[in-house]
């Protein structure tokens, strides 16, 4: 589904040149919940905006469901966004001049045709809305509803269009535990029932527990969770914090 | 509705003081510019309508020799057939001595104009005589109506009073005539008769040694539209005359050039004005901009391409201007409307000539609109320029 090829991004030339992610490669499979994971700086956050087709890497491929996203333009990219990937940000960003219902309709709008038209999108979006509990709030502004909800919006946009991936940013960084706990659970129950693939940047794994992998980044590298003697460490930890959260 | 125009609304609807910045801004553009068609062109206007109504009527008929040898009766027969006139007035004009002995002293005035006019006929095609604010018009023949600066130079002439006029003949010889002061003319603004003396045109004839010949006839359009068709069947019919026939825009062109190149840069400072508040727009729509990067990103983010996030801020710029031209039109109008209700003068004197001119208003609030959205082109650019990536991180 989704196959990241010596993904390298740098910033910056000749001596002030950074280089926040070197050679990244890996794999996602269809339907599986994977953790990026890593130390503040380590460069995950722009694995995700590399693999959320948000930043064009400096050099390496990104395919997903067989299209070599780097050979695609701006307009190209904008409707590949729209149509393959959902986003989850850490501020939930939704649009404050719009309500709950508009915004999870949005990315359907903004696709246009033929599913965009009628009352279609805002069936699929009130039932969204029913499946991460937020019906109630669907016609409030975006800016009156509670962190653990906005987010719970966020993840009901991010699916509206039917993604091959759900991209997450620190989705629980702005909460507090109990509505960590919830986000978690809804977007590990979304994954179990719709199949549905999803790519989540993380400080705080012990919140999510058994998770499919684990890919971590350090100083731009990338490490498959076997590969990195860390990581196991980390999971063990983690494991033993989630049963302390997550009796 | 789209996803595009309800955001479009709905970010400047959020955000009134931008929104009412905007809107002012468009609004004062549109209202400097109907004030200065109200004042200005009132102005023009009223300046316009008193000469023909004092002077020239809707067209004016002189001979290139001074004089019209054909009889008055005539040539005014010729015009009243034509349904689209309402009137037609003989008038004769000359220069003249006049004096006054008051309480023993004489008080003499020199080439103090002079308008020979048949009262009835005058009464008809001119106004002149609704600026006697005191006493009556010249329907004696041995009546005179002073204007209200010349009486005041005559050391309070009053109506009653015997003034003695001296006019020189055609043939280089003093008339004198001894005339009572029948009324006193004084017209707002003072473009009436203020400063001239009206007369019989008999009397004025006879003194001139002039019998039968006129100076100009003023004619009145019961149909202004065709003055100009009326002149020309005029001229038309009297080949062998030697006739100048002006319409009132041809015979004060001279006097109201100089007014309307003054117009003419008045309503350019007018549209300077309204580039103003374009750059306004420009600003108060950066604005609005740079406070919805983190907005812009996410669209972006969510698949908008960057023509999306175009459209979206020059809905805006369209949003603008359409509430700036309706809100600045009606704002104009309504200045126009009191200003014609109330019968606003100018400098407390000439009533302006207040009208309403639809395609004026129409072509000015439609520029105000066009400048409002070319104003959004720029900052809607800028909206496309942003990086979804960077744009997101301005939480």
């Amino acid at each position: 589904m989704l196959r990241a090829r010596g993904v390298t991004k740098s910033y910056g030339q000749d001596e002030t040149r950074v280089t926040a992610l070197r050679g990244a490669s890996f794999d996602i499979r269809r339907g599986e919940f994977v953790l990026i994971v890593g130390a503040s700086g380590s460069g995950k956050t722009t694995l995700l905006n590399m693999i959320g087709l948000l930043s064009s890497p400096t050099s390496g491929r990104v395919i997903i469901e067989g299209v070599d996203t780097t050979r695609l333009g701006s307009s190209g990219l904008a409707a590949f966004r729209n149509r393959r990937l959902g986003f989850v940000a850490q501020f939930a960003n939704l649009l404050v001049d719009l309500t709950i219902l508009e915004n999870v309709m949005l990315p359907r709008q903004i696709a246009g045709g033929g599913w965009a038209r009628g009352d279609r999108p805002r069936r699929d979006a009130l039932e969204l809305l029913r499946s991460v509990g937020l019906e109630a709030q669907a016609a409030q502004r975006a800016n009156k509803v509670s962190g653990g909800q906005a987010q719970r919006a966020a993840i009901a946009r991010g699916l509206i269009n039917r993604p091959s991936i759900v991209l997450a940013d620190e989705p629980t960084g702005n909460l507090d535990s109990v509505s960590s706990e919830s986000v978690v659970r809804l977007m590990k129950d979304t994954a179990r029932r719709l199949n549905q693939t999803f790519v989540v940047v993380t400080h705080d794994r012990e919140y999510f527990g058994e998770v499919d992998r684990v890919i971590t980044v350090s100083d731009g590298r990338v490490y498959e969770e076997e590969d990195d003697p860390r990581v196991a460490a980390a999971t063990a930890t983690a494991a033993t914090r989630k049963r302390e959260v997550l009796p | 509705m789209g996803y595009r125009p309800r955001l479009a609304k709905r970010m400047l609807f959020n955000r009134r003081g931008s929104l009412i910045g905007a809107v002012l801004a468009v609004t004062i553009g549109i209202l400097v510019i109907h004030v200065n068609f109200v004042i200005f062109q009132g102005l023009y206007d009223a300046i316009v309508r008193d000469i023909g109504d004092y002077r020239t009527g809707d067209i004016i008929v002189t001979d290139e020799d001074s004089f019209i040898t054909r009889s008055d009766l005539a040539v005014a027969s010729w015009f009243e057939r034509n349904p689209s006139v309402e009137a037609v007035a003989p008038r004769l004009s000359a220069s003249a001595e006049i004096n006054i002995t008051k309480g023993g002293r004489l008080i003499e005035e020199t080439r103090v104009p002079i308008v020979g006019v048949d009262p009835y006929r005058d009464i008809r095609a001119s106004t002149v005589h609704e600026t006697i604010s005191e006493g009556s018009y010249v329907f004696a023949r041995n009546s005179v109506v002073l204007g209200t600066n010349v009486a005041r130079d005559l050391g309070g002439a009053a109506v009653g009073d015997s003034v003695k006029v001296m006019i020189v003949d055609r043939w280089g010889e003093e008339q004198v005539r001894r005339l009572v002061v029948s009324g006193i003319a004084s017209s707002p603004g003072g473009q009436g008769f203020d400063y001239t003396v009206v007369m019989h045109i008999d009397t004025l004839r006879d003194m001139m040694a002039r019998e039968g010949e006129t100076g100009s006839f003023m004619v009145r359009m019961a149909d202004e539209g065709q003055a100009a068709a009326v002149r020309d069947l005029f001229l038309r019919s009297f080949p062998n005359d030697d006739f100048v026939a002006e319409t009132i825009e041809e015979a004060s062109e001279e006097q109201l050039q100089g007014f309307r190149s003054g117009i003419a840069m008045i309503n350019m400072i007018g549209y300077f004005g309204m580039m103003s508040s374009a750059f306004a727009i420009v600003t108060i729509q950066m604005m609005i901009v740079n406070g919805k990067t983190r907005e812009i990103g996410i669209l972006r983010a969510l698949g908008a391409r960057r023509r999306d996030v175009l459209v979206i801020f020059i809905m805006q710029g369209m949003l603008i201007g359409a509430i700036g031209a309706g809100v600045g039109t009606a704002a104009g109008l309504s200045y126009t409307f009191y200003a014609k209700e109330t019968k606003m003068s100018f400098n407390n004197s000439l009533p302006l000539e207040v009208s309403y001119d639809w395609a004026k208003i129409l072509q000015t609030a439609l520029t105000s609109f066009a400048l409002a959205v070319v104003a959004s082109l720029y900052p809607s650019y800028r909206a496309t320029k942003l990086v979804p990536v960077e744009a997101m991180r301005a939480v």
